[in-house]
């Protein structure tokens, strides 16, 4: 038998008050009192060109959100990656999370995977981190523009082309130039997709993973797939070169008129 | 050299190449910013030659001194070649001089030379 009652304040004591006319629960008999859960809405995360969503993989998400709540103070979190795209071929689970504080990820990390039993990944974020982020890295902005939120962000940002961060990204897609026998199908994918997003975002257009994944088929004339099988030969790698010294060409215009150099 | 043995060696090449231009370009920066995150992925890329030069035989150094001039001459051509196309483009304050230094400082803490 349950009873569910309300604590009043006493003098000396608080008490719990209890019907006269009942069974069980006789005088003198010891029982337990402990709160009475309150029923948590679960909070519907925001979907960003995300159509759709496995519902083993939404309950993985709310579990997640779960357990961040219970270990850290934080603004929002996002998940990112290979997880929200349709399917099950993902190696892990990106997560971003947004929090002004330092947070202990590597604490918070080990209680997912524990939970979850699935590899993750998480980076902290201040918001102006993100936001510095999403202005001057297409990384970035190929990242959040297919992603899952809990809470709602709107980010509406110009691209600003520093030619630092952008050649730095460059040259992780040289290592196709030298390595092209070598590397697997997804390599290839990975340095040929960061490649493209640069050569994009140098032209001043917004980038997103479709967006990337249709430039890439419009200039190898390949499909994607393809690349990820590993199906590509030589004239593959001479356009690459092309593109690659093409978007060399582009993000490093404006080196000579950074005063900032001196 | 066996074909596996190249493979490996060329995959060590290239990441010890771009740590090294990493690190000289961070060297050139003044911006904390974008000077961590190029530290950021050259220590990336040393870890990954580091991942590559453990499945290369000898393990102990040093290597044989015919490999010791390919792996000098190889990385110092790919480390030029990338700084000079840079500075052709107007990148400023890249210091040359500290490739040989940094061949040599690399290569002995890959357990390559004494």
């Amino acid at each position: 038998m349950e009873i569910v009652s309300r604590i009043s304040r006493g003098s000396k004591m608080d008490q719990i008050y209890i019907p006269k006319n009942r069974h069980g629960f006789n005088i003198g008999s010891y029982v337990i009192i402990k709160p009475l859960e309150e029923n948590v809405i679960a909070e519907k995360p925001y979907f960003y060109n995300v159509n759709h969503i496995e519902p083993i993989k939404l309950e993985t998400i709310n579990e997640i959100i779960k357990v961040i709540d219970k270990n850290c103070n934080y603004d929002n979190v996002i998940f990112t990656g290979s997880f929200v795209d349709n399917g099950f071929k993902f190696n892990d689970i990106d997560i971003l999370l947004i929090s002004q504080n330092k947070l202990d990820v590597e604490h918070v990390k080990d209680a997912i995977e524990n939970k979850t039993g699935i590899k993750i990944h998480i980076i902290q974020l201040t918001n102006q981190d993100l936001m510095k982020g999403l202005s001057t890295d297409p990384l970035y902005q190929m990242m959040l523009s297919k992603c899952i939120s809990k809470k709602r962000f709107i980010y509406n940002v110009k691209n600003e082309i520093n030619y630092k961060v952008l050649d730095l990204h460059l040259l992780k897609s040289k290592a196709m130039n030298d390595n092209f026998g070598i590397l697997n199908g997804s390599e290839k994918y990975y340095l040929t997709r960061n490649l493209i997003s640069l050569f994009l975002y140098a032209d001043g257009k917004k980038v997103s993973k479709e967006t990337v994944d249709a430039e890439i088929k419009k200039i190898f004339n390949i499909s994607v797939e393809k690349i990820k099988d590993n199906m590509v030969g030589n004239s593959f790698l001479r356009k690459y070169k092309e593109i690659y010294n093409k978007a060399f060409s582009k993000i490093v215009k404006s080196v000579k008129n950074d005063p900032k150099q001196e | 050299m066996t074909q596996n043995r190249n493979r490996l060696i060329n995959l060590m090449v290239g990441n010890i190449s771009n740590s090294i231009v990493h690190k000289i370009l961070e060297m050139a920066i003044n911006n904390e910013e974008i000077s961590n995150r190029y530290n950021k992925e050259l220590t990336t890329s040393l870890e990954i030659a580091k991942s590559y030069r453990e499945r290369i035989n000898p393990v102990n150094p040093p290597f044989p001194s015919k490999d010791i001039m390919y792996l000098k001459k190889r990385i110092r051509n790919k480390v030029r070649a990338e700084l000079r196309m840079r500075i052709s483009r107007g990148y400023k304050n890249i210091n040359l001089d500290l490739i040989e230094e940094m061949i040599k400082n690399y290569l002995k803490d890959m357990k390559i030379i004494n």
